[in-house]
């Protein structure tokens, strides 16, 4: 594996990493408000 | 979300771009490794990280162990999992650089020896808040949260008191240690904006921790009040 490669591959693996986190975060956040507007609409 | 909030993400994300462009263009090529090199402004910024979020999960745990105070285990939550995601960086981009310099992707020295027990030590942390059953699990957690910090100093000393094959400490590091003036500072802009991500991390994923803990309480609530009826 060359050094600009490695080099490219780290950056993309560390980015990559916290988009995917990002994206878990907002997903889970769309699920309790969905889950919080369910409850307020049931009660 | 406040405008305090959406004013930090935008600083941060500009730090970001600017952080990165000095890495890969401003930054002196070094002269042994080469561009592999420039791993580096990744690579300790997010170790810096990792470590900042596991001291804050240390001291929240401490706290919700006298208080017994939600807030504080839901910063302990929230600074363990994103303590996890730069650790997991951290062992992902070690090996990347690692390849072409050693040779190899692993090696079972001091240092990443002890940084992979720290990430399993926290992942564990999280598999027990997620799965545990029963009144007790925040207190476990805590406990585990406690002592698990207890490698975090071992693996920052870990090249100082054992030979290893990783690169010496570049601070702090003894007379021989340092970096090139025009490398450090570009350094401290990828820590800044790193810590900027982390603290952004653990904003949002408090935020979500305090609204699963409230809904939680509000389906107990409702439960209950169904079974008296």
């Amino acid at each position: 594996m060359s050094g600009v490669f490695a080099l490219k591959a780290a950056y993309a693996v560390t980015w990559i990493v916290q988009l995917l986190y990002l994206r878990y975060l907002l997903t889970r956040f769309r699920r309790v408000r969905r889950e919080i507007n369910d409850l307020k609409r049931h009660s | 979300m406040k405008p305090f909030s959406i004013a930090f993400i935008v600083l941060t994300l500009g730090l970001l771009a600017f952080s990165t462009y000095q890495a890969l263009f401003v930054a002196p090529t070094e002269q042994t490794m080469g561009e592999v090199q420039r791993i580096f402004y990744y690579h300790v910024p997010s170790a810096w990280v990792a470590g900042v979020c596991f001291f804050v999960n240390f001291l929240a745990s401490i706290a919700y162990i006298v208080k017994r105070n939600e807030k504080a285990d839901a910063l302990a939550a929230a600074s363990a999992e994103v303590g996890v995601v730069f650790c997991t960086i951290v062992l992902l981009t070690g090996p990347i650089w690692a390849r072409p310099v050693w040779g190899i992707w692993w090696t079972w020295d001091a240092r990443l020896t002890t940084t992979l027990v720290l990430w399993l030590i926290y992942v564990s942390y999280l598999i027990v808040r997620r799965f545990a059953a029963g009144s007790q699990t925040q207190i476990l957690a805590a406990v585990i949260g406690i002592f698990g910090f207890v490698d975090v100093p071992i693996v920052y000393m870990s090249i100082r008191w054992f030979r290893t094959q990783h690169p010496s400490p570049v601070m702090a590091g003894g007379e021989n240690s340092g970096l090139d003036p025009a490398m450090l500072h570009v350094f401290f802009w990828n820590l800044l904006a790193f810590t900027c991500v982390g603290i952004i991390f653990i904003g949002l994923r408090y935020r979500l921790q305090t609204m699963e803990d409230t809904l939680e309480a509000e389906h107990a609530q409702l439960a209950l009040e169904g079974g008296s009826q």
